[in-house]
């Protein structure tokens, strides 16, 4: 049997499907798609049943992404039974998708969820008189306490092996709606359509001119589809994918025509539709909603006071910021040295293994110096992204998160942006991955495959360290921070000319709506803050992993290579010297090439990198950085850190980049800009500075 | 005088006349539940031109002003006030 978890987003869908599956859990993609699809077996009364959890969706028009899966699943795979989760404190809005299910599909329950938070807004529903009113049967269910959600289970189950399909209650159009919907439905009962899908829905539809009806898709097993180029980087997706077989025009064309002229347009039946829908639904609201004191303020009220308020709401947010970058990044710096040390400790033991083994020298450097090295350097950083994930589903569980991209949306809108960019974008200066996962919240692809582009050009925190150290040794006293603040407002306003110039390059038809819900808060459970962080962190480790891998084996036979010749006689080094000609304009000798190509796998080695050329035998950052100043002016250094701060940050963005927007075109285009950006830029800083007479 | 919802202050209420424009953004609205007839409350508004909170059947929605003026909005009649159940 397979069921549907359906439902607004913010409704605690995935409460219900994370204690309903467990850890029995497939997270991939949805084909083609860049939302997440969950799907898990369970066992129960000797059925095997697959829940599937469709993305959180307030309509089910065809208009952003999670729309047209939900519609395009329930519609081409035909779920036995829906489970439609409503929230009781905001019972209006969400009965408009239920509506919009039942004329789809009649096997429905719904799971009236929230019903405590209801209880505190004053609001009460009367379970059985909705269940009358819709002819649909309701389970009270606490999700957040896992009351009631086997009982909602039990209920679908019921309703999944009824023999006969339930009659729900149908919207009561106005009349003269109702006349066209019915010449519409004469028209359409006798063709082979109306036996696949149920005729009101149809009729409608047809009169919003609805391209999906008509359309016959054939679905193809992924496996028969290219199974040799099982990439371990990509998630397989969806299980099935779908071919357009043929396209029929239904019948019904000259009556459309006729009610054209009479002006009802499609949009026109669109909105008359919804419009009764929602009047259908505050006539029948009365029979089981009671509002008290609707005008008394809920906790929401009372929080956003302060959250939301001009003068508290923006200290609030940098405070709630500083948690979260503390916690992720600062608190987590023992973890990630734990992890470095573990991966040394690993390594001695496996060459010590080795040697015992008379393996050759190579082999052993090659695991030491190549393999758990390089994998341990960023092996070191996933503490900071699980704990940052930890943070941010708890923010966006609990309801913070839209403050803040409410808060935000201002800055947002210069660059074109959505608010929902703006966490992403400060997500950044602690780690690009992070900050280009956090993609994820923004509805509308492009606004999002533009957020994923820019993410780069903001500095995270590695990339600060290496910065700090240079700026400090090379504009030592309170010229230190004048640089650095000056580095940090050319990336910002790079950062908003590159969201500006992609508003260009991204070609976008219908600019979305900045309408967004800011949902009731509520504090999340553990499990639906420990599970996606756990699912984001082994997805990106899974992904990433052979990348990594290979990356670290090539670095290391590129300047391990030929062996016992200094470095600059190594590959590596006749890469930086072959490369020289790019950087020669920079004024950029050698050693900086190498250590720029060598940044490619993870910025923070830079230094060390330089460290080796520049034959220091110090590890700590402050001496290399010294070092350096032996070797070039201040605007040279300045110039490096210009081109430094914004070539693409490490391996791993690249790999998340690639994964997050599915498509290796944007990704080359991503790199190549940012690669061209740094080049400009620090030509530009390197000749205006000679021509202002700076050394 | 033709009101639009960008013009409300912050505790001020109204209801929904029309929505002005077509396509995404009407439909994205008719989603939320802004529809003709719906009583909405600035509660409201971030400062630098930034969005308005609006209340709406005891939801909240965060919506920018651009998209605020184009909703018409008129004021609720007594009544409605008094029976807000009624009326939605």
């Amino acid at each position: 049997m397979k069921i549907a978890l359906m439902g607004n987003p913010n409704v605690g869908k995935s409460t219900v499907f994370n204690a309903l599956t467990g850890s029995n859990q497939q997270v991939g993609n949805w084909a083609g798609k860049t939302v997440e699809r969950k799907s898990g077996l369970i066992q129960r009364a000797n059925q095997e049943i697959e829940l599937v959890d469709l993305p959180g969706t307030y309509s089910l028009t065809a208009y952003s992404q999670e729309e047209i899966i939900t519609r395009e699943y329930i519609l081409r795979e035909k779920p036995d039974v829906i489970m439609a989760m409503v929230d009781a404190s905001n019972i209006e809005r969400n009965l408009y998708l239920v509506l919009q299910i039942l004329e789809l599909a009649p096997r429905v329950v719904i799971g009236l969820n929230m019903m405590d938070l209801a209880q505190t807004a004053g609001i009460t529903i009367q379970t059985a008189e909705l269940a009358l009113a819709l002819k649909v049967p309701v389970v009270e269910i606490v999700a957040a306490k896992g009351k009631g959600i086997e009982e909602f289970l039990t209920e679908a189950i019921r309703v999944g092996t009824l023999k006969q399909d339930p009659l729900p209650g149908e919207v009561s159009y106005p009349e003269e709606l109702e006349q066209r919907i019915q010449a519409m439905e004469d028209l359409l009962v006798d063709t082979p359509w109306a036996t696949k899908y149920p005729l009101r829905w149809l009729a409608l539809k047809r009169l919003e001119r609805d391209p999906e009806i008509g359309q016959e898709w054939k679905t193809i097993p992924t496996k028969s589809r290219k199974s040799t180029d099982k990439d371990s980087c990509c998630d397989p997706g969806d299980a099935i994918n779908y071919e357009l077989q043929k396209t029929t025009v239904l019948p019904g064309e000259a009556l459309l025509q006729a009610y054209e002229a009479e002006g009802w347009s499609k949009d026109h039946f669109e909105m008359a539709f919804a419009d009764a829908k929602y009047k259908y639904i505050s006539q029948i609201l009365p029979k089981f909603r009671a509002h008290e004191n609707p005008s008394k303020p809920t906790w929401t009220d009372l929080l956003d006071r302060w959250v939301l308020s001009p003068i508290w709401g923006y200290p609030i947010m940098f405070a709630v910021l500083a948690v979260v970058f503390w916690g992720s990044f600062v608190a987590s710096a023992p973890i990630g040295g734990a992890v470095s040390q573990g991966m040394a400790w690993a390594a001695n033991v496996v060459v010590r293994l080795l040697q015992w083994g008379r393996v050759p020298d190579f082999v052993q450097s090659l695991v030491r110096d190549g393999i758990f090295a390089g994998v341990g350097a960023v092996l070191a950083f996933v503490p900071q992204i699980a704990i940052f994930f930890a943070f941010f589903s708890f923010m966006q569980d609990s309801g913070y998160l839209a403050r803040a991209a409410f808060l935000g949306d201002r800055f947002m809108q210069l660059m074109g942006l959505h608010g929902k960019s703006f966490f992403s974008l400060v997500s950044g200066f602690g780690c690009n991955v992070p900050g280009i996962m956090a993609t994820r919240t923004l509805e509308d692809p492009k606004d999002r495959l533009i957020t994923m582009l820019i993410n780069p050009l903001i500095p995270c925190v590695p990339r600060l360290g290496v910065m700090s150290a240079v700026v400090a040794a090379f504009f030592p006293g309170s010229r230190g921070s004048v640089v650095m603040l000056s580095l940090l407002l050319l990336s910002m306003i790079l950062v908003m000319f590159s969201a500006l110039f992609f508003r260009r390059v991204v070609k976008q038809t219908e600019r979305s709506a900045f309408v967004m819900e800011l949902p009731l808060y509520h504090i999340p459970t553990l499990r639906n803050v420990l599970l996606p962080t756990w699912q984001k962190t082994y997805s990106f480790l899974r992904r990433a992993w052979t990348f990594i891998l290979v990356a670290s084996i090539v670095v290391w036979a590129l300047s391990s290579y030929p062996q016992g010749v200094p470095m600059n006689a190594t590959w590596a080094g006749k890469m930086g010297g072959w490369l020289s000609f790019i950087g020669g304009p920079l004024g950029f000798d050698w050693r900086i090439m190498v250590a720029i190509v060598f940044g490619f796998t993870a910025k923070e080695t830079t230094l060390s990198t330089l460290g080796i050329l520049y034959g220091v035998a110090a590890d700590a950052s402050q001496s290399i950085a010294q070092a350096m100043t032996g070797a070039m002016t201040p605007l040279r250094a300045y110039t490096f850190l210009v081109v430094y701060m914004l070539y693409i940050p490490c391996l791993a963005s690249v790999v998340t980049t690639y994964k997050e927007s599915g498509s290796l075109g944007w990704t080359s285009f991503g790199v190549a800009y940012n690669l061209i950006l740094s080049f400009i830029m620090g030509w530009l800083v390197f000749h205006g500075g000679l021509a202002l007479g700076f050394q | 005088m033709e009101r639009f919802l960008g013009d409300l202050k912050p505790g001020e209420r109204a209801c929904v006349e029309q929505i002005e424009g077509g396509g995404a953004l009407r439909r994205r609205m008719m989603d939320m539940g802004i529809v003709p007839g719906v009583e909405l409350e600035v509660v409201r508004r971030a400062p630098w031109g930034g969005p308005l909170q609006v209340r709406l059947k005891g939801y909240y929605l965060a919506m920018r002003r651009g998209e605020c003026a184009k909703i018409k909005v008129s004021e609720i009649y007594q009544e409605q006030i008094e029976h807000p159940l009624a009326s939605r």
